[in-house]
């Protein structure tokens, strides 16, 4: 019963983090999502991408998954890459960013719940994604 | 974006109620995953089995047990990882590599589906991310090391 009761405890101080983290993102989430300003981030954001070997048409889908995640986003990524008939090329350079980098809010916060450091997992990722996605852009290029 | 834009009250409720939706279908199996292992924790099994993948961890940093969390995050997702490394008392440095690692590589079964579905090679980037995730953790634990010389 010693061993029960801690492990009980715990689990349910673990749920309770998780239910604190989650509940205020998807809202503040689902609140700002329509803004314009968003829109026009994705205005500012067009060199970067054109760098990564990827265009406006792409923007959609990478925004998507970059915050919601592959799974989560994945009906609006679907979507979007077949009515824009992305070529080969760009789903896969597309595929490269999500796979190393998406759902990063989520992801970061909830090892941050564990003591990890959020800003090293979070930096990583995004340079590594655009670093990777750059390189392969060129690379696939020739 | 032909969709039609609602107002910030309902707005707020729905983001709300999915948020609670997601949370508690999370919840139902972080909560007995927990469990699970606090209560191992305290047999030998835990010990003897991450024995096993002790060296491939130590390349990481990282101690053996914390396989089952690689495991469960290359399988399930994110939240059974985190549900078996909480017990597991890992300095915030082993979180930190665990989170950047997992981050980049986890739920490939379903994410590779998807990532596959919109047209692109879901295998080859699975590989990738599997790839990419192991020299990154590889790489910070180099300079971590390095770092603590």
């Amino acid at each position: 019963m010693d061993v029960l009761i801690p492990a009980i405890l715990g689990s349910l101080m673990l749920a309770g983090k998780l239910l604190l983290i989650i509940v205020p993102l998807v809202t503040i989430f689902e609140v700002l999502r329509h803004l314009t300003v968003f829109q026009r981030a994705g205005r500012a954001i067009d060199p970067l991408m054109r760098g990564m070997g990827l265009t406006r048409d792409a923007a959609v889908p990478l925004f998507t998954g970059i915050f919601l995640g592959i799974a989560y986003g994945a009906g609006i990524i679907i979507r979007v890459a077949r009515e824009k008939r992305l070529p080969g090329r760009h789903l896969f350079l597309m595929g490269l960013f999500l796979a190393t980098c998406h759902a990063v809010v989520e992801d970061t916060l909830i090892f941050v719940v564990l003591g990890g450091n959020g800003w090293i997992m979070l930096g990583v990722r995004i340079l590594l994604a655009v670093g990777l996605t750059s390189l392969m852009a060129r690379v696939l290029r020739n | 974006m032909s969709e039609p834009v609602p107002d910030i009250p309902t707005r707020l409720r729905t983001g709300f109620f999915s948020g609670l939706q997601t949370a508690l279908k999370l919840c139902k199996f972080v909560v007995p995953i927990y469990i699970a292992v606090d209560l191992l924790k305290t047999t030998a099994v835990v010990d003897r089995l991450g024995a096993l993948f002790a060296p491939a961890m130590r390349l990481f940093g990282l101690p053996g047990e914390a396989a089952f969390a690689f495991i469960a995050a290359f399988l399930l997702n994110l939240y059974a990882a985190i549900a078996i490394m909480a017990p597991l008392d890992l300095t915030p440095w082993q979180v930190t590599q665990c989170g950047l690692m997992m981050g980049i590589a986890h739920n490939l079964l379903i994410e590779g589906g998807v990532l596959g579905s919109t047209g692109a090679r879901g295998g080859l980037l699975t590989l990738c991310r599997l790839v990419i995730a192991g020299g990154v953790g590889f790489l910070l634990e180099l300079l971590h090391r390095l770092w603590s010389l």
